[in-house]
């Protein structure tokens, strides 16, 4: 007995040390060194050179020249980068406000339905999501149609005035808005129902027999259990939509009333030749956005270390 | 008698909230239904006041004019290129670095799985301009490779995969290292089986990400006959405009199908898929 304890104590002892002196694995190092070549030509480079070109002027022909801060004092001055941090900041605001607190809404109305309709339904909210943005981007631009188009034609049966929607400058932002939503909400759904069907059924019966109807259930019960997950899909979702640009610019409003920071950068950088202006609003994007990038970067790091 | 009575009442509330969920579903689907009828209206029909869901006449003309007047066949083979491309560099990269992360032992393995993650600190947008400068430097302006190379590895996609083979036990694989296979048999004879699943949902993710692209092709793309779907879309609606709304609702149409296809054949993977990289875990 004693010598078969001694004898595995030994083969443990000897494997662990064996481990401890495994070799550098070749397979790991190859495949380590691509990525960080990879990186390095799509990331490290591009991060690097941002950077230095917000302090420099440039427009892809001339020497390009050393300017400081120049740049950023320009941005600042410009009425035109304040309208687009104006309507991006408003735009993810509003979008997260609806959308969040509906799609949550939703995915607890769903939670209730089983079975094969819950799935059909969760179906149809999610399909718009798997539609590509410029295909959404067309259909709206028919449904907004002031003449002709499927909403005013509601409007119409509805007795509410006809609109201009993208044709006018108070509207086109918000007509823009109310097509991201529809075509975004059903991941919310997805996440909020999966994080529901979580909720321990004891959870929600004892609220019950408390008495607690379907409302304060949700107020009381399903609320707070969801709220690491509407955490992670605000964040996630403010990253996204602070860079969404597909939408904005083929929809552009009149009077520049949808030409978000992603937009003016992208204008800046290819259109006016402005690339030290445009990578100064770029760099800004990344400041705008470095709380919830840094959010995401803490999640995952959690995760792994788990 | 206490537990029959609960059921039933549950039940009843149960019909409220089924009745609203349904009228949001129908509200939501709508706007598609209008465009899938669409496409097989006449011009008039498609605009006409009061507006109509159905065909007055049905008419395949949009369809036709696609064929016959556009280019959004050469688009199609563009995009699938694109995302095959995309899709096995995105799984091969994000298998194999998921793997070494996860289980091997080299100098360096920190720093290097530190970095694939620090690059979600930055913005697309804020790499965009230099992206293209050095992409042009590269001379790959106007190739697929160009358009192909920012989408080439998915620093998310390694990150799942991590996760998913920590969780796999070491004695999987300690097996076969006593019979002498090397690291990459391990990896592409064990791990790869193992973790199906996971890269199924980056193969579809990735393959509708890929399909939606729309900014980087069009700073990277100046030649239309490289161009993919939505770029030749955008392009289509701007020089068919207004006067042909039956062939850029058909081409619309098209376009979405491959996405709405996979999303119905694989609609379960895809509802659970999204939770994994959504709820904790």
């Amino acid at each position: 007995m004693g010598d078969i304890a001694v004898a595995t104590g030994k083969v443990a002892k000897a494997t662990s040390v064996a481990r401890r002196a495994e070799p550098a694995s070749r397979l790991g190092m190859a495949t380590a060194g691509v990525l960080l070549v990879y990186y390095t030509i799509v990331f490290l480079i591009p991060f690097g050179v941002a950077i230095w070109l917000s302090f420099e002027n440039w427009n892809f022909i001339d020497n390009h020249v050393f300017v400081g801060f120049a740049n950023y004092t320009r941005a600042l001055r410009d009425p035109y980068f304040w309208k687009a941090l104006k309507i991006t900041v408003l735009f993810s605001a509003v979008e997260l406000a609806v959308t969040v607190p509906l799609s949550i809404f939703i995915a607890y109305l769903l939670s209730k339905v089983k079975g094969v309709p819950q799935r059909v339904l969760l179906a149809i909210y999610y399909l718009p999501v798997m539609i590509p943005t410029v295909v959404t981007v067309l259909l709206w631009q028919l449904l907004y149609l002031p003449t002709g188009g499927l909403v005013n034609g509601i409007f119409s049966a509805l007795g509410l005035p006809q609109q201009l929607f993208l044709q006018s400058p108070n509207q086109a932002l918000w007509s823009v808005t109310a097509m991201i939503i529809w075509a975004e909400i059903g991941g919310g759904i997805v996440l909020f129902l999966a994080g529901i069907t979580t909720i321990p059924a004891s959870l929600l019966e004892a609220a019950q027999l408390d008495g607690a109807g379907l409302w304060r259930q949700f107020r009381h019960v399903v609320l707070p259990y969801l709220r690491p997950i509407i955490f992670y899909q605000v964040v996630v979702s403010v990253i996204a939509l602070v860079q969404m640009f597909t939408q904005f610019q083929l929809m552009n409003g009149p009077d520049f009333s949808t030409r978000t920071l992603a937009v003016y950068s992208y204008e800046l950088g290819f259109q006016s030749d402005d690339l030290g202006l445009g990578a100064a609003v770029s760099v800004f994007i990344f400041i705008l956005l470095f709380a919830a990038t840094l959010a995401q970067l803490l999640r995952y790091k959690s995760i792994w270390e788990d | 008698m206490a537990y029959r009575h609960a059921v039933s009442r549950s039940r009843l509330v149960g019909l409220g909230p089924a009745l609203l969920v349904l009228l949001g579903a129908a509200a939501a689907f709508l706007p598609l239904l209008w465009f899938v009828f669409s496409a097989f209206k006449t011009r008039a029909d498609i605009l006409a006041v009061p507006v109509h869901l159905l065909p007055r006449k049905w008419t395949v003309k949009g369809f036709a004019d696609l064929l016959s007047q556009t280019q959004l066949g050469r688009a199609y083979i563009n995009s699938v290129i694109l995302a095959l491309m995309t899709l096995a560099s995105v799984l091969f990269t994000s298998s194999l670095g998921g793997f070494v992360f996860a289980r091997l032992r080299f100098p360096g393995r920190q720093a290097v799985f530190a970095l694939v993650l620090g690059t979600t600190m930055v913005p697309f947008l804020t790499l965009l301009i230099p992206l293209y400068l050095v992409v042009a430097k590269m001379g790959l302006v106007d190739t697929y490779v160009g358009v192909w190379l920012p989408t080439a590895v998915s620093s998310f996609g390694i990150f799942l995969c991590r996760q998913y083979i920590t969780t796999i036990p070491k004695d999987f694989y300690e097996a076969a290292k006593l019979d002498g296979a090397n690291d990459f048999q391990i990896y592409w004879r064990i791990v790869v089986p193992l973790i199906r699943p996971v890269l199924a949902v980056l193969a579809v993710f990735n393959f509708l990400a890929s399909f939606n692209n729309y900014l980087w092709p069009l700073v990277v793309l100046d030649d239309q006959k490289l161009y993919p779907l939505p770029l030749e879309l955008a392009q289509m609606s701007q020089t068919l405009g207004i006067t042909n709304y039956e062939t850029v609702i058909a081409g619309a149409l098209l376009t979405a199908v491959p996405g709405v296809v996979i999303f119905i054949a694989l609609q379960r993977h895809i509802l659970q898929g999204l939770n994994i990289g959504g709820v904790k875990g």
